[in-house]
């Protein structure tokens, strides 16, 4: 029992892929809601057995899965985004002509591929996590088997994530040689960067730019945009949250124990300071430019990405998490209503689709609303409790001038989310879009994210104290 | 005396708004029912603030305090005098404004109501806050229901004027937010504790090069929404896009929240910064006085005249705060009102003629006085209001302004003066264009006079115009300690860091300065108050009880 006990969250979602894809193939019927709601249970089974080891903790594998506080909080927020995955596929998928039951079996191996990331502390687990993770998101990604862009992105996909893999393949190779393992804890000593060998560094750096390429901080985005707008829409909605949740936490698992003060400690924080300034810049710059809205919220993605790196550079694992955790509701919400606007065979996606959309459909059209204005960060919405925390931590670490780079890229962001607001509400439409409103798995998420949002923004005090207690456990 | 008559007063038209959600769209006398009612109990509190509260007292009354986020971010509300004009004003011109939209807002009406109730909550909350978060929550939130109101119930241009008014705000109070999050780190650094409480950033001492580009980033922000000239580009479009009631609370209240800003925030926490830079910005504010007027004397759109007659005056408010003594800062205040009650009616007016004829330029218009006597007879106290005749409330405003102004700078008074004329130019030359003259309009001739509805609306100004003018001490009294307090506060704290070595101590409390020191001295009352009202003590330790 106490080697099943730390691996039930995992067990659950893994043994879930295997036993929901067996279930498509021995229990075929053409609806697959059966198997929506039999990845849901265990998804609900894994969270719960999260929360059962909260106080605990767990350690299975000599070690090397560490199921300790932050990984548990970690693990129920990419929990709950793949449970809102699921709730948007549902009708969304069989709309599409895209519903395949393998989806549920991947989506459930890949995140079980993001659990394993978060829930160690050894680098080499971390990357059969991601792998396991990348690979059933190829196939995500290329879903939609009778739309080509799909198909392209996929392959854009593989491609550029093999690159990657390479990289981190090749830095784990010279940390190996460096200190003889893979554990962070070894591998950086007790927080003194000064006596890391030049090897363990260049490791380090092979590492980070490997792990740069999954989260996409520039300039390794280029392709997600592609990927982002070519996937299924409640696919895109779990690319921009999840992975970038567990990379987030990986990374900062890295980044903790080096500090600063050392000359390999600044080398890699001036590394990620640049890398910061110009994700933010070059994210929100791009999504200034986009008249897809997919591609928008991709960039828009990258750009909030920028921001969470500000966190890790500020060494402020709770705003990190409280950040990650509030944009679990905004990425999933704006996928939902991008999910949203869509008729069988037919998805609404371009920004002229939106014209007239908020007095036509005023449930979409003002979650949707709330969402921007929360990515924006406008108070008091939960965006902006984000940044705030974000922010103010960085001023406290000394990263003024990135700060200022942060809220006048934010001031870009405002332009981009207000046009879409604007064409909701302000333009007439040349030729009304009719969209497909019967979907209440659809608007049980926006729902859902509407009270993430206000919940966080406004009454955060339980979460934040969870955060803080998990958080804690990091150092 | 228990009840939190602030939150109340904040948080009334909110519920408002939130019942508007589940009432059914096409009932429109229920939706204004509701609404009417919202901001009338939101009137109402804030008539029961404004008899109870102590003029003789310079401290925050009515004070609410309940720990909310943690690290120094509380609930935290108070008014002093100056802040009780400013939300009784707000409240006096909501429904006001809500009222005028009966016939000019035809569609999509419940929307409306509910995006300025959301208005009114935000403005509200603003000239509340005592916490520096909570005001730049408040601050921002309140740009979502404008942002919606002109550019959905807006003019031709609505969509381009309510963008680039958003914007321009907003990269004002972005870079003021960094500067609170310098101000909390200074303060948490100096003091071991975190707190955003405006009253213990005021006890602080910050290095003068420090001072300057917080107060800069504070002065950008404020002097956005005031709009001082050269940062005024976005007034004339916004007013001009705006519907009828969205121009009158923009001209009326929301500009005055930078006059607000610069009071509060920006002079008191940054003393040795202001003295260096006063000049520059009184130069600013003449610049403004005689720029708007001159711009307003040659628009040949009335709604425009009246956006740039507002840069003009606002720019009299500012120079009478930057005198920094008693009379100008009280006449500012005064003037703040006035200008809320005249600008604000002007553009009723306006909306009264455009729902007519469904255009606003000047060209346009003649001899309408012959065929609307009753609309002649109050466009003109508006304007006779405005241009500070003596006996209505203008002329009490401005002689108090002129009065301090004279008293720290001549020269500054000589050139403020021109104001005066201008105004009288513009103004009296735009009613004489539209008022007098032959009929340039056949279809002149069928408007109609100004229905019982439309008169409703304007008396209660009327009358607080003709009441302002005769008996000023009704609201001057309310804010005589706070202002006096207001001024020694900021003269002392000058005096001090004139005396001051450079770098001498590091806690705050330890060199508070005399604003520091005065503003300490709350009132027990004001801190029994939440804690018996809300059980729990506040969440951080008070620097009272610090002391």
């Amino acid at each position: 029992m106490s080697l099943i006990l730390p691996l039930l969250p995992l067990l659950a979602v893994a043994g879930g892929a295997i036993v929901v894809l067996l279930l498509d193939a021995f229990w075929r019927r053409p609806s697959k809601n059966h198997l929506a709601f039999a990845t849901l249970a265990f998804l609900a089974a894994a969270a719960a057995a999260a929360v059962r080891l909260w106080d605990a903790g767990a350690e299975a594998f000599d070690g090397a899965l560490r199921l300790d506080r932050p990984a548990l909080l970690f693990t129920l927020i990419l929990i709950l985004a793949a449970s809102f995955t699921v709730l948007l596929a549902m009708r969304w998928m069989a709309q599409q002509n895209a519903a395949f039951g393998e989806f549920y079996g991947l989506l459930l191996l890949s995140l079980s591929g993001l659990l394993i990331m978060v829930s160690t502390r050894d680098l080499l687990v971390v990357f059969l996590g991601l792998e396991v993770f990348s690979v059933s998101a190829y196939a995500l990604t290329g879903l939609k088997r009778n739309d080509e862009r799909s198909e392209e992105a996929a392959a854009k996909y593989f491609l550029i994530g093999s690159f990657a893999a390479a990289f981190m393949v090749f830095g784990l190779a010279m940390l190996f040689g460096a200190a003889g393992s893979f554990d962070i804890g070894i591998l950086l000593g007790s927080g003194n960067a000064a006596g890391l060998p030049a090897f363990t560094l260049v490791g380090l750096g092979l590492v980070i730019t490997g792990l740069a390429f999954k989260i996409a901080l520039v300039p390794f985005h280029m392709w997600q945009p592609d990927v982002y707008q070519g996937a299924p829409t409640p696919v895109s909605g779990y690319f921009v949250v999840a992975p970038k949740t567990a990379g987030f936490l990986v990374l900062l698992r890295l980044v903790l124990p080096i500090g600063r003060g050392s000359s390999g400690g600044d080398a890699i924080h001036y590394f990620l300071y640049a890398v910061a300034a110009l994700t933010m810049l070059v994210g929100n710059l791009g999504a200034l430019r986009q008249k897809n809205l997919k591609r928008m919220f991709a960039y828009s993605s990258i750009a909030h990405a920028g921001y969470v790196l500000i966190a890790v550079l500020a060494l402020d694992a709770r705003g990190l998490a409280f950040y990650l955790a509030s944009y679990l509701f905004l990425g999933i919400g704006a996928f939902a209503a991008l999910a949203a606007m869509s008729r069988p065979d037919r998805e609404f996606g371009e920004l002229d689709d939106f014209a007239g959309i908020g007095f036509r459909y005023p449930w979409i059209g003002s979650i949707f609303s709330i969402v921007l204005l929360a990515m924006a960060g406008f108070p008091p919405l939960s965006g902006f409790l984000a940044k705030f925390y974000v922010f103010s931590a960085a001023v406290r670490a000394g990263l003024t001038p990135l700060v200022f780079i942060g809220v006048l890229t934010s001031l870009i962001s405002v332009a981009y989310y207000l046009r879409v607001i604007g064409t909701m509400y302000m333009r007439e439409p040349e030729q009304p879009v009719d969209i497909d409103v019967e979907n209440p798995a659809v608007l049980l998420v926006l729902f859902l994210c509407l009270y993430g949002i206000l919940q966080l923004g406004v009454f955060p005090g339980n979460i934040l104290q969870v955060i803080r207690q998990a958080m804690a456990g990091l150092f | 005396m228990n009840m939190p008559l602030l939150s109340v007063l904040i948080f009334v038209p909110l519920a408002g708004a939130v019942l508007l959600i589940f009432l059914p769209r096409d009932r429109k006398d229920i939706l204004y029912g509701v609404a009417g009612a919202a901001s009338l109990a939101a009137l109402g509190a804030s008539f029961l603030l404004f008899t109870r509260f102590n003029g003789a007292s310079a401290d925050l009354q009515f004070v609410e305090r309940v720990s909310w986020l943690g690290g120094g971010i509380q609930y935290h509300v108070g008014v002093d005098g100056i802040s009780l004009m400013l939300i009784l004003l707000t409240t006096l011109l909501l429904p006001i404004a809500i009222f005028s939209s009966w016939s000019s807002v035809k569609d999509r009406i419940k929307e409306y109501l509910f995006f300025m109730l959301l208005l009114e909550t935000g403005i509200l909350g603003v000239f509340c806050s005592i916490n520096v978060f909570l005001f730049y929550v408040f601050w921002e939130a309140m740009l979502i229901p404008m942002y919606f109101l002109i550019g959905i119930w807006g003019g031709r241009r609505r969509v381009y004027a309510t963008t680039k008014f958003v914007l321009v705000t907003m990269f004002g109070s972005l870079l003021m937010l960094v500067a609170i999050f310098v101000l909390a780190a200074q303060y948490q650094k100096a003091s071991g504790t975190a707190s955003f409480n405006l009253f213990d950033f005021y006890g602080m001492s910050l290095p003068p090069q420090l001072q300057l580009w917080l107060f800069l980033a504070f002065a950008l922000a404020f002097a956005i929404k005031v709009p001082m000239v050269p940062l005024h580009t976005w007034l004339p479009d916004a007013h001009v896009e705006a519907p009828t009631a969205g121009s009158v609370i923009l001209a009326a209240i929301l500009l005055k929240m930078g006059a607000y800003g610069f009071l509060r925030f920006a002079l008191p926490l940054f003393p040795d910064a202001v003295q260096k830079l006063l000049p520059a910005l009184a130069a600013l504010s003449i610049i403004g006085i005689i720029y708007g007027g001159l711009m307003a004397l040659v628009q040949k759109d009335i709604k425009s005249l009246v956006a740039y007659s507002s840069v003009s005056h606002m720019g009299l408010i500012m120079l009478a705060i930057f005198a920094l003594n008693v009379e100008s800062v009280e006449g500012a205040v005064f003037q703040m009102l006035n200008h809320g009650l005249s600008t604000g009616m002007l553009f009723l007016m306006v909306g009264v003629l455009y729902e007519r004829a469904h255009t606003r330029t000047i060209a346009d218009f003649g001899g309408l006085s012959k065929v609307m006597p009753v609309f002649a007879a109050f466009f003109l106290v508006a304007i006779l209001s405005s241009l500070g005749l003596p006996g209505l409330n203008g002329f009490i405003g401005e002689f108090l302004c002129f009065y301090g102004i004279f008293a720290a700078h001549s020269v500054w008074a000589i050139l403020a003066v021109s104001t005066v004329i201008l105004a009288a130019a513009y103004l009296l030359w735009m009613y004489q264009r539209v008022m007098h003259g032959p009929l340039v309009q056949d279809k002149i001739v069928t408007f109609p006079d100004m229905n019982a509805r439309e008169i409703a609306l304007v008396v209660p100004i009327v009358i607080l115009m003709v009441w302002m003018g005769l008996f000023p001490r009704t609201f001057l009294k309310k804010m005589d300690a706070t202002v006096t307090h207001y001024i020694q506060a900021i003269k002392g704290q000058e005096k001090m860091f004139i005396m001051k070595t450079e770098g001498a101590g590091n806690d705050p409390r330890k060199d508070s300065g005399a604003l520091g020191r005065c503003f300490y001295t709350q009132p027990s009352t004001a801190e029994a108050v939440p804690q018996t009202r809300f059980g729990a003590p506040s969440a951080a330790p008070s620097a009272v009880s610090a002391r």
